[in-house]
């Protein structure tokens, strides 16, 4: 009884690697041709640890989410790479064996999660079916009950909503039954993809704190996405700046945040303002994002760079350690300047 | 939602004044009024002419006329009909309605059934031969000539395959059918042979429309009964399995039991010959209104499976048959449910055209005799009870969509 | 608003430029290439391709009645009539049989009984089995395609009438049919929609309660009975049918279509210059309805042909030849029960109705996905 209701992580020991993200290459195709949305990203992620992903609107941080999680639409396909979970290659599992993984160690808060509800059942009979096909032993009723009302505890919901309906809950309380459902099978990944993007700035605040808490108790591991490095800073141990369906830089969420080497990302935070810095102008990010039916060669920020030379417009940068576990994919990060102090 | 039912009765009697109105001015743009007509008939006695003249106020100013005939056919005094006089109006119509009824429900719901199955397995299993091969089935029966169809039916089933009767509503001797006799009723019922080979023409035999309506309130009572059972064990049992047995259980229950009342009726053959020969109709009004059915499905669920919801399902590794029936089906129903008032016209018109060739005794019938015989009395009934059930067949479909739908039914 | 008004004098003649171009030419240049891109699409579809080339072999019949009247089928008097005549002409097809024994018939088409044949000659003579002698065929003869003085290709009717001619006046009748429905039923639905959206208020409530109306009693029992009543010719069926449908669902949904141009800055725009209500409404709105009024249309020919040829069937309508009226004939007739064996009577009068109501539906389809994108396949 109180084995059900109390919720344990199932995390392994923290600080162990849950997931590795070898070499991922991920397409769409069209009748235009392949989308290029995950190309070559690798990074990995130890228990307990936190990880954002940044990036402007369509780089492919949904694709690669949903690549981890096998759930892309028909005409996308993991070209190459791997995605080792606890060891565990997923792009080789069997579809049945992928779907059982599928929330039970993997589970996922959707983009614009406010639509994630069935309109025609109550959330409790949601979070219901996910404890029906994922929860290792059978449950009864009252038991499963007893835990979605543990659950909505735990996110800040009156368990007297759990016969509600959807439509019976307000955004910012559909969002955190999103969180709830998400953590109702224990995962040891949780993918966040922008959980807070359609809320006002005070529940986005409120919810990124819960989750942080949740998170601290439960020991498990969190990958957050969304376009706003500001917001997951505050979150997030390390950060991965994606450009194009490319990582272009991965480390710490301080060193990232205050010294991004990789000159997007230098721009990237450039334009968003920074409340506790001084203010300062800096040059804005100019020009489109690439069309990934036809990246650019080399590298494929060099259009838009302010550092690219000859070598960018013909050689792809490989990513490169430069110390500290934080890693560029430029040849000319030495010579992007600093915006701001370490000061916090 | 009983706010919501409430509105919608409301708006449906004033809609069914409207359609009065409507008739009346019909009957108002007819050259002469109607006693005029009424005068060469010679079926009918003068004196009866009167009788008209004061019950309708012909005498009196339009205005006056209109409220008459709202009220006479409010309180569904329709006058006398002509064609089959001194007979009510409403008696005829009363008579025919539950063979229409019959007709139209059986149909409908063999038909949203099957092509709701059917329509979501399609949607599901895209580009494929099956779909293909449905979806040019299903535009066919759609858009073909509805009484070409029926002939052709009628003529493959009765004529060609000769399995089942030509049209009518009853066998009239059993023993110009020995074979049916012989062969099903033999079979499925105790009845001893000389008993039902006797015949409807026969001085034992029950009145036909005795024995359909027995037949037609035992089909009533085991549908709710069905549904009903379904409804309780949903509402009370919470545990999937338990409810699983439960359904299983009720089904048995009704199915087993309404078999063994007509297996142990002595109106068993009688009914069974009723049923024989609504088999025609139901399969071909039902396979029409299947088509759109099933065509709506695909499309409504294609919309469905685009849905945010259902990429929460499989990534919850919600399994595949379960996503497509419990997450994409279950609200490819709303929509379909709304459509099928649109529907609704086509399988009432194909009702009245299928109650013509296959001679089956309902409103329609009804109908288009009194046309014929220009018995206007029943004409305009039988035209006001089509305008009644098609009101209430999308006063029903209203309620089945409110109660469907949470946002609508939680809200009131 | 303001800069527009200080513009540099520099520009001026680059503005009258465009103005220089007629209003009508430039709708017609926008008209064209929106034609052309949204032909692009409907071309990939091959639902409505095939829709397409079915309507343009009706429309071929259609021409090639009066033609064949005018050619193959002249000349071929009996008494005063020409045979051919979709409406009145009837022929008994003679052809050569052969004589044989009374109750030795195998092939009634082929063979007949002395004491028929004997009927068929002068009276006096009983011909000797074997005999080849000429003799009507029976009605509905089967096809002819030669040998004797009027081949009827498809065969003929009960009453000895030409199935083929029928069969191409029908689809005259269609057409013209089919298109007064649909025209008259889109400027109902046209008119009713967008004034419905345009004024709103209490013309809006009336004009909406009717079509709730419409839309809740099934059209073809309504039909019946104002088809019973008064002699409608096709025409005015036609006109009587495209009120009906005009003013159900389509007027909804070319309301909606006119509500949302109505809130379209243009429209307060030419508010604001003065343009009366009736000008607002039928230069804007009207336009910008009509791609949606069109597809309806295309839907309403299906829905004309198919209450036509049920009211015929039913015997209920005053026009003189229609494929419901030949499969009425047949019908009633009492061919119902021979099924195949009278094929002629029967299947080429209901595949034309099918096949003209499924081109139009089938390009319907199609063209609603041209409209509505979010239909489209991947
Ligand atoms: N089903 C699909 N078919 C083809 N291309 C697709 C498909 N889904 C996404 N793409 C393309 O892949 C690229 C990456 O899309 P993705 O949704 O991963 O971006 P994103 O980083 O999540 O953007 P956002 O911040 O707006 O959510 C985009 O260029 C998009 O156009
Ligand atoms: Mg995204």
């Amino acid at each position: 009884m109180t084995q059900v209701v109390e919720i344990e992580s199932r995390g392994g020991r923290a600080g162990t690697t849950l997931l590795e993200v070898d070499h991922v290459v991920m397409n769409y195709t069209t009748k235009e041709g392949d989308v290029s949305a995950v190309e070559d990203v690798t990074f990995d992620l130890k228990n307990g640890e936190s990880l954002g992903l940044v990036g402007e609107s369509g780089c492919g941080k949904t694709s690669m989410a949903l690549s981890l999680l096998r759930l892309l639409p028909d005409n996308g396909e993991i070209r190459q790479g791997r995605i080792l979970l606890d060891g565990e290659d997923l792009v080789e599992l069997s579809e049945e064996a992928m779907r059982q993984r599928r929330w039970r160690d993997v589970s996922m808060v959707f983009q614009g999660a406010m639509n994630s509800w069935n309109p025609v059942y109550t959330v409790g009979d949601q979070i219901r079916e996910a404890l029906r096909l994922h929860w290792p032993t059978t449950l009864t009723y009252t038991e499963e009950t007893e835990r979605i009302a543990a659950l909505f505890e735990m996110v800040g919901l009156n368990s007297a909503m759990i016969e509600r309906y959807p439509h019976e809950f307000s955004g910012g309380m559909r969002q955190r039954a999103v969180i709830a459902m998400a953590l109702s099978c224990n995962p040891k990944l949780i993918i966040a993809d922008e959980p807070t993007t359609a809320l006002d700035v005070i529940v986005q605040d409120q919810i990124l704190k819960e989750l942080k808490e949740v998170q601290a108790e439960l020991g498990m591991s969190i990958i957050y996405i969304s376009h706003d490095i500001a917001v997951i800073a505050e979150v997030t141990d390390r950060i991965g700046v994606m450009y194009a369906g490319k990582l272009v830089e991965l480390g710490d969420t301080l060193e990232v945040f205050h010294r991004p080497r990789h000159p997007y990302a230098y721009l990237l935070l450039g334009s968003t303002p920074s409340i506790t810095g001084p203010r300062r102008k800096l040059s804005p990010l100019e020009g489109e994002p690439p069309n990934l039916l036809d990246p650019p060669k080399g590298c494929r920020f060099h259009p838009r760079c302010p550092f690219a030379s000859d070598r960018c417009k013909s050689e792809e940068p490989p990513m490169t350690d430069i110390g500290g576990g934080h890693e560029v994919a430029c040849f000319h990060w030495e010579e992007v300047p600093e915006i701001r102090e370490l000061s916090k | 939602m009983w706010k919501f039912i409430a509105k919608r009765v409301g708006q449906m009697i004033v809609l069914f004044y409207i359609f009065l109105a409507l008739l009346f001015v019909l009957l108002d743009l007819q050259p002469g009024d109607i006693s005029q007509q009424f005068v060469g008939n010679p079926d009918i006695p003068p004196e009866a002419k009167q009788l008209m003249i004061d019950q309708l106020g012909l005498d009196e100013p339009k205005h006056i006329q209109l409220f008459n005939h709202l009220k006479n056919y409010s309180t569904f005094n329709m006058g006398a009909s002509w064609s089959q006089y001194p007979r009510d109006v409403s008696d005829i119509l009363f008579s025919a309605l539950p063979r229409t009824i019959y007709l139209f429900l059986t149909a409908t719901i063999l038909a949203y059934i099957l092509g709701f199955w059917t329509g979501k397995i399609v949607a599901w299993k895209r580009n494929t031969a099956t779909e293909k091969a449905v979806m040019g089935t299903s535009i066919f029966l759609w858009t073909v000539f509805y009484p070409w169809f029926a002939i052709l039916m009628l003529w493959f089933f009765a004529a060609y395959l000769d399995w089942f009767p030509v049209g009518k509503f009853v066998t009239l001797n059993f023993e110009s059918r020995p074979d049916l006799v012989n062969s099903i009723s033999d079979v499925l019922f105790r009845t001893s042979g000389s008993e039902a080979a006797s015949g409807w023409t026969s001085s034992a035999a029950p009145g036909a429309n005795d024995v359909f309506m027995l037949l037609f309130t035992s089909l009533i009572v085991g549908t709710i009964a069905f549904f009903g059972i379904r409804w309780i064990v949903k509402r009370q049992v919470k545990d999937p399995t338990t409810q699983a047995r439960l359904f299983t259980g009720g089904t048995v229950l009704v199915f087993g039991g309404f078999v063994l009342y007509w297996i142990t009726n002595e109106y068993g053959p009688w009914a069974f010959d009723i049923f024989w020969h609504s088999v025609i109709p139901v399969m071909t009004l039902t396979l029409v209104s299947y088509a759109g059915t099933t065509l709506l499905t695909r499309t409504s669920m294609i919309e469905t499976l685009k849905e945010d919801y259902i990429l929460t399902a499989r990534a919850k590794g919600v399994p595949d048959v379960t996503i497509r029936d419990r997450h994409s089906a279950r609200n490819a129903m709303l929509p379909v449910t709304t459509s099928l008032v649109l529907a609704l016209a086509t399988v009432i018109g194909g009702g009245i055209i299928t109650e013509q060739i296959f001679s089956w005794p309902g409103i329609g019938q009804t109908y288009l005799a009194a046309l014929s015989s220009e018995d206007i009395p029943l004409t305009m009934g039988a035209l006001a009870l089509i305008g009644i059930l098609a009101l209430i067949a999308h006063l029903v479909a209203d309620i089945l969509y409110a109660y469907l739908d949470p946002r609508i039914r939680v809200q009131g | 608003m303001a800069d527009l008004l200080t513009k540099p004098e520099g520009d001026a003649p680059e503005g009258e430029a465009i103005i220089a171009t007629p209003l009508w030419r430039i709708r017609l240049r926008l008209f064209r290439r929106s034609f052309a891109r949204n032909w692009k699409i409907f071309a990939q579809n091959k639902m409505g391709l095939a829709g397409l080339a079915i309507i343009v072999l009706f429309g071929l019949m259609a021409i090639a009645h009066p033609i064949f009247m005018a050619t193959i089928w002249d000349g071929h008097e009996e008494g005063g009539k020409n045979v051919y005549d979709p409406r009145a002409g009837a022929d008994a097809v003679i052809v050569e049989k052969t004589v044989v024994p009374d109750g030795e018939i195998t092939d009634p088409t082929t063979q007949i009984g002395q004491t028929e044949a004997a009927l068929q000659g002068t009276g006096l003579v009983i011909p000797e089995v074997g005999t080849v002698m000429t003799a009507p065929l029976a009605n509905p003869a089967p096809p002819v395609i030669s040998g004797v003085p009027h081949p009827h290709w498809l065969g003929t009717d009960p009453f000895g009438g030409d199935i083929l001619s029928q069969l191409l006046f029908g689809a005259r009748a269609a057409f013209a049919l089919g298109f007064t429905a649909a025209i008259s039923s889109v400027l109902i639905a046209t008119a009713v929609g967008t004034v419905a959206a345009y004024y709103g208020g209490v013309i809006d409530t009336l004009l909406m309660r009717l079509v709730d109306l419409m839309i809740l009693i099934p059209a073809l029992p309504l039909l019946i009975v104002i088809s019973g009543f008064w002699d409608l010719d096709l025409i005015k069926l036609g006109i009587v049918i495209g009120v009906t449908s005009g003013l159900g669902g389509t007027a909804i949904i070319l309301k909606s279509q006119a509500l949302s141009v109505k809130v379209r800055p243009f429209i307060d725009a030419a508010r604001v210059a003065g343009g009366s209500d009736f000008r607002i409404v039928l230069q804007h709105i009207t336009p910008n309805v009509l791609p949606l009024s069109f597809l309806y249309m295309m839907f309403g020919v299906t829905a004309a042909i198919f209450i036509e040829a049920s009211l015929s069937f039913l015997g209920l309508l005053a026009i003189d030849q229609s494929w419901g009226i030949m499969i009425n004939i047949a019908h009633t007739q009492g061919y119902t029960l021979q099924g195949l064996q009278v094929w002629w009577l029967m299947i080429p009068a209901g595949a034309s109705v099918t096949l003209f109501s499924a081109g139009f539906f089938m390009v319907a389809r199609a063209m609603d996905e041209v409209v509505n994108p979010r239909l489209r396949a991947r």
